[in-house]
């Protein structure tokens, strides 16, 4: 698919991509010439089958970990297979590629982060944590919790808190 | 107004490109693979896992190295039969290590990720409704993952077993345009000739892939008292269809509740029974596979 900005003739760049909104992906394109910009929405089933292609707006780097679709998608995994436990050690930085920021699925991990989180494991996980984990889209709970947890078990910590989640974004370089 | 072709890109994704780079992946990975098969046969129940599990077994006591896909990623069965049920999938930094069965058989599969028996494949979404826009797309992208992602290391075979359906194997080349070869499993119902009569003439004149052979699978039945064999079945055309399609026989595996059973239990058949006469079969049917790519490569 490609966006042309009719005003100028140019072939419009992606610039960002918004978190999914009731499963409604946004993607923004901006004119290089003119930098009028433009919003594509996806409604839930064209933002699943970009999913489902494993392809990322804005392009993906090509270090992604092994599994990367099958560990983020799956619902209700064996916990064991994708535990912190067997998880590569660059597993969690599925969210901090360094094209991550492009990645819409990826940002919507980072954005929960920033703003909030959870739901509960082996490790304790305190209240508030578990509402900011709880607001994470269902789609990346899972991956994002994996990250926390191998983050908590790598620190000894055996409480999730908020804070520990926010060190573990850090930790993540999200 | 330029078109669609006179734009260099897509804006910066370069989606294409992504795609390049999943086959790029996938192609290296199986760069270490010697010989890739595809056992496939259009119709459900004939035995395609059962004969996966002990063909791979087979080939392993012949001294291969082999691997097994389970393709089927709805319907996951290879890892029971081959007793890696359970078996934890270890991350490293260059791909998942499979599980690997007693006689060495790297093993992967959908079940070795779902959480207990009862659980389904499903794939988080916004909603499941509708979800048959998208839900084969994913399927897809899981095997190129379990293909390229696993650390297979030097195989002399990639056994992949696939679900029903004659679109299965189409479905497989768009993954590994040089797939080395499939084999066929019937058994000798008209309604099962019905639907891999379909299947062969995909393998062979729609996507070009050699066929190693037709098997006929729960050929007969063999008396465990008195060694008497009967026919399960009203006579078979399975000869004649191999015949008709140019294809080899590979061989008749006669029916035996032991292969279910050692199924059921984590065993291969061909292992724990090696005298039986299905066995005999199998084994045959390993060494003729084995001929096959000797001739064929």
């Amino acid at each position: 698919m490609k966006f042309l900005c009719l005003e100028c003739n140019t072939a419009m760049k992606f610039k960002e991509s918004k978190a999914p909104e009731g499963g409604a992906l946004t993607a923004i394109f901006e004119c290089p010439d003119c930098f009028g910009e433009i919003a594509m929405h996806m409604n839930p089933w064209e933002t699943q089958m970009l999913k489902s292609l494993d392809v990322q707006l804005g392009g993906k780097s090509d270090s992604a970990p092994p599994m990367q679709m099958v560990r983020s998608f799956l619902s209700d995994p064996n916990e064991g297979a994708f535990s912190s436990g067997h998880a590569p050690e660059h597993a969690s930085s599925t969210a901090s590629e360094p094209e991550g920021g492009k990645c819409p699925f990826t940002s919507v991990v980072a954005d929960a982060f920033q703003n909030q989180a959870p739901e509960p494991v082996d490790l304790v996980w305190t209240e508030d944590a578990l509402e900011r984990l709880n607001r994470i889209p269902s789609f990346v709970q899972s991956m994002a919790k994996a990250g926390i947890e191998e983050f908590a078990r790598e620190k000894g910590i055996a409480e999730i808190t908020g804070e520990v989640m926010d060190a573990a974004r850090g930790n993540f370089g999200m | 107004m330029k078109t669609y072709n006179d734009l260099p890109s897509d804006g910066g994704s370069d989606v294409a490109g992504q795609v390049a780079r999943q086959v790029g992946r996938l192609t290296k990975r199986l760069q270490s693979v010697s010989h890739t098969v595809a056992i496939m046969s259009g119709k459900g129940g004939v035995g395609k896992s059962s004969i996966t599990a002990n063909l791979a077994s087979a080939l392993a006591l012949r001294g291969k190295r082999v691997g097994v896909l389970d393709a089927d990623i709805n319907g996951p069965s290879i890892a029971k039969m081959m007793g890696v049920r359970g078996a934890s999938v270890e991350y490293g930094t260059e791909g998942v290590t499979p599980a690997t069965s007693p006689l060495g058989v790297k093993v992967m599969s959908m079940d070795l990720f779902l959480k207990d028996d009862d659980t389904p494949v499903l794939w988080e979404a916004q909603t499941q409704k509708d979800a048959f826009t998208w839900r084969g797309t994913m399927e897809i992208s899981a095997l190129r993952e379990f293909l390229s992602d696993t650390e297979w290391g030097s195989l002399d075979y990639l056994l992949i077993d696939l679900p029903p359906g004659t679109d299965r194997l189409p479905n497989l080349i768009d993954l590994l345009p040089n797939l080395g070869g499939t084999i066929v499993v019937t058994i000798p119902s008209g309604v099962s000739q019905l639907v891999v009569k379909k299947s062969l003439t995909m393998a062979k004149e729609i996507v070009n892939i050699p066929i190693v052979g037709l098997v006929e699978n729960m050929a007969a039945y063999v008396c465990a008292d008195c060694g008497k064999t009967e026919n399960l079945f009203p006579a078979s055309d399975t000869a004649e269809m191999a015949r008709r399609f140019q294809i080899p026989l590979l061989g008749k595996i006669p029916f035996d509740p032991r292969i279910s059973m050692a199924a059921d239990n984590g065993n291969t058949f061909v292992e724990k029974y090696p005298d039986t006469s299905a066995s005999h079969s199998i084994s045959e049917i390993a060494e003729k596979t084995e001929s096959f790519f000797n001739h064929n490569t």
